[in-house]
């Protein structure tokens, strides 16, 4: 087995199991909740997390990445990320503020949903860990035909190298693994008549990253 | 939403997740389930009542999955349109697969998932069913076209809001109706206002009804390009490359094939290759047909003449020959399979240079023949085994045969055209075909006129000798027991005129139990069928 393949089935495994662990510590935590074993169970999701998005990084690398885009009910969607999010946010020390009248009113949008939720949950636990008092998410419809999601907070806000599209500084800024496959989810995004989706990051009293989706 | 009175099934292989699940299930309300352990279990409870909702481990062992399993229960016509599937996976990777099949669950969850979610999602699924119940309900087994259409307007004036769904609908409603002007325009207002893959496929299938192919051919490809994962876009576009360029529709379906694994896609490209003398490749795609299930719900006879014809057309006869014993292996024995064997030796045999082998395999195929009632595949098989041995007068009796059986069946007289053009015959195989075909329509509607104008007795004693002779019909089958069906409502009940339609609907069911006017004719017979006569099972 060549190496690369053994890092990602490794990689596979060791997902899966840290899936299993997930679903130990929910019970535990339903048993008997605390607010450690709802921290451990957090960071259990945010390593199945990273390491999914490894993976995904991985079968583009191998060009066997395709998105599966159909169509997404968004208030089930927007239920779904809350639910999704709900571990990390309960012993946050900020709330999450959901500015999101807008999916009622969008109503479906076709797009990946499985890999958007996974963008939008790893910005959204960025987000958490960053914000002194307060972290936003809106949804909102792009004036030129397209989907905004947008996760704010009011913490330092991006290095500057960031800003200027450049890689995360390992070591500094952490991998820069949840950006590198945020932006990759949104490149992926595309229409038949040759739209892409994007991702903006900029500083505006805090960080501001948004996922625009075609 | 209270969901203490849906009764569910829940399908895994492994008894610890049954009772996980089944503990889930009941901590949503749901106690009322019956379990399987593989696809066998399942079809049986299937078959033997209806249920709300199904849940289904994609890993079902035994190199079945819950995926074919959902794909053979739809075709099968085994799952309403409120039965719920949803499918439960521990693969991250699934969700590629799920909007990539023909068939999709209505949902699927990643393991581990809690009780909550569960029940949330069932909710979900069910309350979006209910929405769509008043459409559902006339898109049975014949779809009232007018009242589901009736249904999708009064929803949209309703601004409900699984509008897209209303949408998609009604799409698909038009193009089965045959309206594809409606239709495209259906499409075409969902996609000014959005991009999604299956109005853009819509689009492309209304644009190819309307005999414009080089624009859905356009379509289809900017779709594949934006969609790699949709595989509806695949399978339309092999569709419409099939007639025109095989070659190009071969690497379509062998992409297709790349997205996702698909027994029915496997089978496709080994036909595309087998055509197109690419026989190493179409040795493969059946080989790979074959091996995939073990289970043997899934594989058909095709798969193993497939085989042998791709490895004799190399060569390798004893491989063919393999692969046509090992048919006995893997299928019941029946008359179709014994003449299906023997015509396919004879064609391997012929292929090798064996002359006296192959012509006593042709000889045992028209033999074991007489006197039986045999599928449509089974029949062009032996005309194709009569064409390679020379026989071309008895080849074109047999197929003559077929077209008056299936006459109303477009899929069976292009294949007998095939069989007509591999023996180079192309021309008179088309104006033989057609010649029959007309005549069939004429019997048909002679028949139905005489029934019109008040002459039963003439209309029926008309079909009577045709459904005799021509037992693989269904349609005239149908109009025998609908004749019969009438004199009885016009003349009072009659013994043997309601067990002689009996007859006639069980030989129609028989012949293609799919046929359009099944339901309607059973409807009639249960209607006016006095207690004690013949029962018909359900459809």
């Amino acid at each position: 087995m060549p190496f690369d393949t053994l890092v990602a089935t490794a990689i596979h495994d060791a997902k899966n199991s840290l899936n299993l662990l997930n679903a130990w510590l929910d019970e535990a935590e339903r048993l008997c909740p605390s607010p450690p074993l709802a921290q451990a169970r957090g960071t259990a999701a945010q390593v199945a997390a990273q390491l999914t998005e490894l993976l995904v990084l991985y079968r583009e690398t191998q060009g066997v990445l395709r998105l599966s885009i159909d169509d997404q009910n968004l208030p089930d969607f927007i239920d779904d990320l809350r639910q999704e999010i709900a571990p990390t946010a309960r012993y946050a020390r900020v709330g999450i503020e959901w500015r999101v009248a807008a999916a009622e009113a969008i109503g479906t949008w076709a797009f990946d949903g499985w890999q958007v939720r996974l963008v939008l949950v790893d910005a959204l636990r960025n987000a958490l860990r960053h914000a002194t008092t307060h972290v936003g998410f809106e949804l909102s419809a792009e004036p030129s035909g397209g989907l905004r999601f947008t996760v704010s907070d009011d913490g330092p806000g991006f290095p500057p190298a960031l800003l200027a599209g450049g890689e995360a500084r390992p070591g500094e800024e952490g991998s820069g693994l949840g950006l590198r496959f945020a932006r990759l989810i949104a490149q992926k995004h595309a229409t038949p008549d040759g739209r892409h989706g994007r991702l903006e990051l900029n500083n505006d009293q805090g960080a501001r990253l948004t996922l625009i989706l075609p | 939403m209270d969901l203490s009175e849906k009764t569910a099934l829940l399908i895994d292989d492994l008894p610890e997740m049954r009772s996980a699940v089944r503990i889930q299930l009941a901590d949503a309300g749901i106690t009322k389930v019956d379990t399987a352990r593989n696809v066998k279990e399942a079809l049986d409870r299937m078959n033997e009542k209806r249920f709300d909702i199904i849940v289904c481990d994609y890993n079902l062992g035994q190199g079945a999955d819950g995926q074919q399993l959902l794909e053979l229960v739809r075709r099968r016509r085994l799952l309403s349109r409120s039965t719920v599937y949803l499918m439960i996976t521990g693969e991250t990777g699934y969700e590629q697969v799920a909007t990539a099949a023909e068939y999709s669950p209505d949902d699927y969850l990643l393991k581990p998932f809690t009780s909550g979610v569960l029940k949330a999602r069932l909710e979900r699924i069910l309350d979006k069913k209910a929405a769509l119940a008043g459409i559902h309900r006339y898109m049975g087994e014949p779809a009232e076209f007018d009242k589901a259409l009736a249904a999708c307007e009064a929803l949209l004036a309703a601004n409900t809001r699984y509008a897209m769904d209303v949408l998609r609908l009604k799409g698909e409603l038009l193009l089965d109706a045959r309206r594809p002007g409606e239709a495209l325009a259906v499409f075409e207002g969902v996609l000014a206002q959005r991009a999604t893959p299956w109005a853009t496929v819509g689009r492309a299938r209304a644009l190819l009804a309307l005999g414009r192919e080089d624009e859905a051919r356009a379509v289809l490809q900017a779709s594949i390009a934006a969609y790699p994962n949709y595989l509806a876009a695949y399978d339309t576009l092999a569709g419409l490359l099939g007639k025109s360029d095989p070659v190009a529709a071969q690497r379509v379906v062998e992409r297709a094939l790349q997205v996702a694994p698909s027994t029915h896609r496997q089978r496709t490209l080994g036909a595309l290759a087998l055509g197109n003398g690419d026989y190493p490749c179409a040795e493969n795609a059946f080989r790979r047909a074959v091996e995939k299930d073990r289970t043997g719900f899934f594989k058909s006879h095709d798969d193993y003449a497939g085989l042998a014809k791709s490895c004799a057309e190399q060569g390798k006869t004893a491989e063919a020959l393999l692969a046509v014993k090992e048919m006995s292996i893997h299928f019941r024995s029946s008359p179709d399979l014994a003449v299906r064997q023997a015509a396919l030796e004879a064609q391997v045999q012929m292929k090798a240079g064996n002359a006296g082998a192959a012509r006593a395999a042709l000889e045992k195929a028209l033999t074991l023949q007489q006197g039986n009632s045999l599928d449509a595949s089974t029949m062009l098989e032996v005309a194709q085994a009569c064409f390679a041995a020379g026989e071309a007068e008895q080849a074109k009796t047999i197929l003559g045969q077929l077209a008056e059986d299936h006459h109303e069946n477009e899929a069976v007289l292009n294949r007998a055209q095939a069989v007509f053009a591999a023996a180079g015959l192309k021309d008179e195989g088309a104006i033989f075909l057609e010649a029959t075909k007309k005549r069939m329509i004429q019997l048909n509607n002679d028949a139905v006129a005489l029934a019109r104008a008040g002459e039963l007795d003439q209309a029926i004693a008309m079909l009577r000798e045709a459904a005799d002779r021509l037992t693989n019909n269904a349609q005239v089958s149908i109009n025998a027991a609908l004749a019969l069906l009438m004199h009885v409502q016009k003349n009072g009940v009659d013994g043997e005129r309601i067990r002689l339609a009996h007859r006639y609907i069980e030989q129609a069911r028989h012949a293609n139990p799919e046929h359009a006017k099944l339901p309607e004719v059973m409807a009639y017979y249960r209607k006016l069928a006095p207690p004690g006569s013949p029962a018909l099972p359900a459809l």
